[in-house]
């Protein structure tokens, strides 16, 4: 097995654009696709993360100052379709499309043409959402959400909010294609040795992950079509039963979009906190099944954003999302399991992972009092919502993303980055996110709104909303410094070689960057951590003795 | 008689189960985490024991897990029938209509209608411990009817009733709409006064008064 030879490579190879622009545009290496879904994903988070601090400018104090009512609207629904349908799903599958094939031993993504042309959509997506900007009634106004009838045409009259369901159309099957070119490759495109339950950690919460998406994306396509044709006058939605349909229609992938938003920085952070621990990771197999679980838990969840219609069966609904507590519970026993007795490192991956770790928490814990419909009944669409999914979405999610950033950025360019600039940028993102979305938990139990331009003086709510605004100030200083380290990185750079952190996966028994076709050989497969493998053997064999050996 | 249900002490009753275990759970999770980085940080180039797992502590912590689980969806049910419970005897019915961007109080069989103006927003008016019967309905988008002070909400949908019993206390509150709804949804507001049963009486033959007088110059 050792040094097993690749054939995939020339079989996949076709004809390739050799070189200038119409290579870039067309090219079907999945590293430099994802490269670019990841580029592309992040210069829309600079954009929605631009709309979130004038949000918060605007709520510092009451009454309006910045901007009117209507733009203001426009803000928080851009803020929102952004980050969901444009930067945190993209980012999630642009980390797979690069890492999947790596980690399963392939020498490229299954239907690398496919993959192509999704990332294309998402990106026409994104402009078609954005054009909306330029119509006469402005951008999308609805909500992320896009209730009916508020987001029908006598509701919401105007062209723009078309492009911006069009938009949402079209970045859904994007990101449809690209999930199932992930499943593709994980169940198609593994090594030899490479089982099922050799698949590590990060590639199997990638395929629970596109899974998901393949299963659930295109339902809010469809949702949008018909709402599409109905604001064109087909009246789809337009009778007593249309608005709640379209509810269920939107959450049953509202839900489970969640979920492909946590799997794969869930997977990341296993890989981070085994690696920086030097330890294989505990509990695999209850890890997969726990995985496989929350995966078919999330397709019966949806309805819990939808306690307050009282047009469903709350207790069903709420007996679903709170037996979620087990699998994440067992997750949570793993990572935690891995570290102690490990040898923990604490270099940036792996404090923007614990990050990731305890902040999600604290986004799970507050489900689980939303997954309660009396708790519900008062926190819903209450600034306690925002402050839970910010605290699953920016706090959990992104660090993972950074954690991520900072793990495999050798592994993409060849060159590390700063670990200095790197602990700044995590001190001032994890005071500011703590900052910003804490007191939100606050201003919801006290009555607050969400998705509301101002508030009264005497509200109460002035003093949390200041605290607030200054923590989210802080987060963009905070990347402000992730650019700067880009930057400097990038500049003046300092090789990494192929595998800094002494990885346990695949990805690091190749070059940095990996080659075209990412493997001139591949080491035996002998488990989920092939490389651990390797280095204790060696351990063993060069000093004799049988200290660290596996159990 | 039945009993008065109070959404505020069903709602913090079972948040003080909620919290507590959530608070807990958090705390036992960041101790973990802090004696694991201190403890087992890394010192020189040696390789950790490895194992693959600890499967019978997994599986008696999967348990407890379920357990707790079971509790708190236990405690959640049997708060949510009484707080969702419908009275066979209402002491009030409130016909609530919401619209883009206010408030209508109708109260059937007194010719009594409460509407806000540009001024302000309109006033509910109930008495106190009674239990007061809404039937919630939207003319146009979604609403939502919220009185935090009652830690109850309830969405009004187009061509739709919902149902719903609440009892107030003698307080001023304010209610607001809590669904998105538009351009004024932040200004969709209404006042809450709880009159003691006696001078709910005397309000409602006062409005009804007015609402005669000015029918009569109406027409």
């Amino acid at each position: 097995m050792r040094g097993a030879e690749i054939g995939a490579g020339t079989a996949i190879a076709g004809r390739v654009p050799s070189g200038g622009l119409l290579a870039w545009i067309a090219t079907t290496d999945h590293k430099r696709i994802a490269l670019r879904m990841a580029a592309v994903a992040f210069g829309f988070f600079l954009v929605g993360g631009i709309f979130a601090l004038l949000i918060r400018t605007e709520l510092a104090e009451p009454e309006l100052q910045l901007v009117g009512r209507d733009t203001y609207n426009q803000l928080f629904t851009m803020h929102g379709s952004t980050m969901i349908f444009l930067v945190v799903t993209p980012l999630a599958l642009a980390l797979g499309v690069y890492l999947v094939p790596l980690q399963v031993g392939a020498a490229d993504i299954a239907g690398p043409r496919a993959a192509l042309a999704g990332h294309w959509m998402v990106l026409a997506g994104g402009l078609t959402m954005y054009s909306s900007f330029l119509t006469d009634h402005g951008a999308g106004k609805a909500g992320w959400t896009a209730y009916y009838p508020l987001s029908g045409d006598s509701a919401t009259p105007g062209t723009g909010m078309d492009l911006w369901v069009a938009g949402v159309i079209l970045v859904g099957l994007g990101l449809t294609l690209v999930a199932a070119c992930l499943v593709a490759t994980v169940i198609r495109l593994r090594a030899p040795g490479m089982t099922m339950l050799r698949v590590p950690v990060f590639s199997w919460t990638m395929l629970a992950a596109a899974l998901m998406a393949v299963m659930t994306v295109p339902v809010v396509g469809v949702a949008m079509a018909l709402l599409l044709a109905d604001r064109l006058g087909a009246g789809i939605y337009d009778s007593a039963g249309g608005p709640i349909a379209y509810q269920h229609l939107f959450w049953f992938f509202g839900h489970p979009a969640v979920y492909i938003m946590f799997f794969p920085f869930l997977g990341i952070t296993a890989e981070v906190v085994a690696t920086f621990s030097r330890r294989r990771f505990v509990g695999y197999k209850p890890l997969i099944l726990a995985l496989a679980a929350f995966t078919g838990l999330s397709m019966s969840v949806w309805a819990h954003h939808m306690f307050t219609t009282g047009q469903v069966v709350n207790k069903y609904f709420s007996l679903a999302s709170t037996a979620l507590v087990v699998p994440a519970g067992m997750e949570y026993f793993a990572i935690i399991a891995t570290m102690i007795g490990g040898a923990i490192l604490l270099r940036a991956p792996m404090l923007f992972a614990l990050g990731f770790f305890l902040q999600f928490l604290i986004g799970g814990l507050s489900g689980v009092i939303l997954a309660s419909p009396p708790l519900d009944y008062h926190a819903q669409d209450s600034y306690f919502v925002v402050a839970h999914f910010h605290y699953t979405l920016f706090a959990g999610s992104l660090f993972a993303g950074f954690a991520a950033v900072y793990y495999w950025f050798p592994k993409f360019t060849g060159v590390m980055l700063r670990d200095s600039l790197g602990k700044l940028q995590f001190v001032l993102l994890l005071a500011g996110t703590n900052l910003t979305f804490f007191p939100m938990f606050l201003l919801g139990y006290d009555g607050m709104p969400r998705r509301v331009a101002d508030y009264a003086p005497d509200a109460g709510f002035t003093d949390l909303n200041r605290l607030s605004t200054l923590g989210s100030y802080l987060v963009a200083i905070g990347v402000a410094v992730f650019l700067w380290n880009l930057y400097v990185s990038l500049r003046r750079r300092e090789p990494a070689g192929d595998d800094p952190w002494e990885g346990h996966t695949l990805e690091w028994a190749t070059s940095s960057p990996p080659p075209r076709y990412n493997f001139r050989s591949l080491p035996p497969v002998t488990s989920y951590a092939p490389l651990l493998d390797r280095r204790i053997e060696r351990s063993r064999g060069g000093r004799g003795s049988g200290r660290g050996g596996r159990r | 008689m039945e009993a008065l249900i109070d959404t505020r002490e069903e709602f913090d009753d079972l948040l003080g189960l909620y919290l507590p275990i959530g608070i807990a759970v958090a705390g036992i999770v960041f101790a973990l985490v802090l004696f694991a980085v201190l403890r087992y940080r890394r010192r020189g180039d040696e390789m950790p024991r490895q194992r693959e797992g600890l499967p019978l502590a997994e599986a008696l912590y999967a348990l407890v897990l379920a357990a707790i689980v079971v509790a708190l969806l236990a405690a959640t049910f049997t708060t949510e029938d009484r707080v969702d419970r419908i009275s066979d005897h209402p002491g009030l019915e409130v016909d609530v209509t919401a619209f883009q961007w206010g408030w209508r109080f109708t109260y059937p069989g007194e010719a009594v209608t409460v509407v806000g103006d540009d001024r302000r927003p309109p006033t509910l008016v109930v008495p106190t411990d009674t239990t007061v019967r809404f039937t919630l309905e939207s003319r146009d988008v979604i609403h939502s009817f919220w009185i935090p002070e009652l830690r109850f909400k309830k969405d009004a949908f187009p061509e739709r009733e919902n149902t719903f019993d609440l009892t107030f206390e003698e307080e001023d509150a304010v209610g607001r709409c809590a669904e998105f709804c538009g351009l004024a949804h932040g200004e969709m507001t209404f006042d809450v006064l709880a009159l003691a049963p006696p001078d709910f009486r005397d309000w409602l033959r006062t409005q009804r008064r007015e609402g005669e007088i000015q029918h009569r110059t109406e027409t």
